[in-house]
């Protein structure tokens, strides 16, 4: 390897000469310390053989003691090439065109990514790059990204954290939105039934209630409303005062808050569940083959494994595997894994109690996911529903009532909801939702 | 030559007593052949034949005749000679 590299940087010869004189030659030249090397047969009862571009006039020495001509059929090697270039100026010129067009191009900027964003649109933060200098085909020498990260900092608002990174000739925008807090205080917020219920207590630290203890609401009512009508002792006070007035005076103060409270109700739950005693199941039985297969455009081709799946019942996943997509250029071949694992069939049989028993605890369980994580059970029924006949079923009805927090904040409405103002003492509102339960 | 014959015995057992290896003490050829391809010949003294199925290289006093199918001379050089090929024999002509 080393020799080769070096003969290639001294340059070589390909020569040839007839057959009948190679022996002489190549002992003389040997004994004179001249290197000769691949030598093969060529046509016509010649011989060729190589010898390094500084050994050829010793050579002509040494053919002209044994009498044999050589001739020189080709050159090969660094000094040879240097010759070629040098009557090809075109092409020298072209090469170094091109290496100059490549190293003046790759000192601007020609891919701007602008990563992280969600809210802020792209082309606001483009365009502050672009105020701050940086633009496709902006020389890089001119880009300074500790000073472009603070000005989008400034001119954005609604960013955490900026950072650009060049990247060759790609500079990558990255950054991170504020998360803003939400609102509170400033919009009237209601609390509203998520469930339907009844009110076990209620506890309200802001806002005015609407419904008591007791009450029966239904999912979407207003349980504290944010607008907390005008005290009653005003009104009761100045009962001689002019009616356009008073309301003007009502409407001044009335008073919007965010409400605040814990509403807790029973709830009810009401599960149906029923197991057949007989069961068809299907389960794994543990064999499964495995296929590769290689997509090449629209075409699959098997490299490994069955054309045709030796099962009767089965389940396939499948593992796709591609080359990653590179700005605009996607491979369109995918190496596909699928495994396929063997199902069988069996029955399942269940003795009445045991199927009673694994009825409940499924519709138990279905229960528990319906419900909040800080719902306290209160009360569990578990009733069997029996039919006339007998059957190979086990029908389960499961009642579970809990105490759960039902309150839910919701932006006020100002007509929504059955709001407060019409009647401050809220019997009408709570006996129309009564009835209407 | 009973004094040549002499001297070599010798030299044989000089270099068998001190365990030199043979190539060095006696002038003999190292051959080392890599499986079928390639045989390398040192301390020859030139060529005496070449073409594809037949080599002759010069030693010491004794002539090693290469034979094979496509046989090239890779490389010559004055203490070494490597023949390329697929080699199928390798005989010593005294």
């Amino acid at each position: 390897m080393f020799l080769k590299i070096l003969n290639y940087l001294d340059g070589y010869v390909t020569i040839t000469l007839p057959e009948e004189c190679l022996e002489k030659f190549v002992n003389m030249a040997t004994t004179r310390g001249i290197y000769l090397w691949g030598i093969t047969n060529a046509a016509g009862n010649q011989v060729a053989l190589n010898a390094r571009l500084r050994d050829v006039q010793p050579l002509r020495h040494v053919a002209r003691m044994t009498r044999c001509r050589f001739h020189i059929i080709n050159r090969s090697g660094l000094p040879f090439f240097i010759g070629k270039l040098r009557r090809r100026r075109a092409l020298l010129g072209g090469a170094l065109c091109f290496v100059i067009a490549l190293y003046a191009l790759s000192s601007f900027i020609w891919f701007i990514d602008i990563t992280g964003n969600q809210s802020v649109t792209e082309d606001k933060i483009a365009r502050v790059a672009r105020e701050a200098g940086l633009y496709r085909g902006a020389p890089k020498r001119s880009l300074d990204t500790a000073e472009l990260e603070k000005t989008i900092m400034q001119q954005v608002n609604d960013l955490a954290w900026v950072g650009v990174s060049v990247d060759g000739t790609r500079v990558l925008i990255k950054v991170v939105e504020k998360v803003l807090p939400p609102d509170n205080g400033e919009h009237p917020v209601d609390i509203v039934a998520l469930k339907d219920g009844l009110i076990k207590e209620i506890l309200v630290l802001s806002g005015h209630p609407l419904v008591r203890e007791g009450d029966t609401v239904t999912s979407g009512q207003v349980l504290i409303s944010a607008l907390i009508p005008p005290p009653e002792i005003e009104e009761e006070s100045k009962p001689n005062a002019a009616e356009g007035e008073a309301e003007k005076e009502q409407q001044l103060t009335l008073q919007y808050v965010h409400a605040r409270g814990i509403v807790r109700a029973r709830i009810w739950y009401d599960v149906y569940n029923e197991i057949k005693l007989e069961e068809q199941v299907t389960k794994p039985t543990g064999s499964e083959i495995t296929k590769l297969c290689m997509k090449i455009g629209g075409k699959e081709i098997i490299l490994m494994g069955p054309h045709q799946v030796p099962y009767v019942h089965y389940t396939e996943h499948r593992d796709v595997k591609r080359l990653p997509e590179w700005r605009n250029i996607k491979v369109p071949v995918e190496v596909i894994t699928v495994k396929y694992t063997e199902q069988g069939t069996y029955t399942n049989k269940l003795s009445r109690s045991e199927a009673r028993r694994l009825a409940e605890t499924q519709a138990l369980d279905e229960l528990r996911s319906q419900m909040p994580s800080g719902a306290k059970i209160l009360n569990t029924q578990v009733r069997e529903v029996k039919t006339a006949g007998e059957e190979d079923i086990v029908r389960v009805r499961v009642q579970v009532e809990t105490l759960e927090e039902i309150g839910m904040e919701k932006p006020h409405q100002q007509d929504g909801g059955g709001s407060g103002i019409v009647d401050p003492k809220h019997g009408n509102q709570a006996d129309g939702n009564q009835n209407n339960h | 030559m009973a004094w040549r014959d002499l001297k070599n015995k010798v030299k044989r057992q000089f270099s068998d007593v001190l365990d030199l290896p043979g190539d060095i003490m006696l002038d003999l050829p190292k051959i080392v052949l890599v499986g079928n391809l390639q045989v390398f010949i040192e301390n020859h003294r030139g060529i005496q034949e070449y073409n594809p199925r037949l080599v002759r290289v010069v030693v010491n006093d004794k002539v090693i005749e290469v034979t094979g199918e496509n046989l090239t001379l890779r490389n010559i050089m004055p203490d070494e000679i490597c023949v390329e090929g697929q080699i199928t024999g390798l005989i010593f002509l005294s």
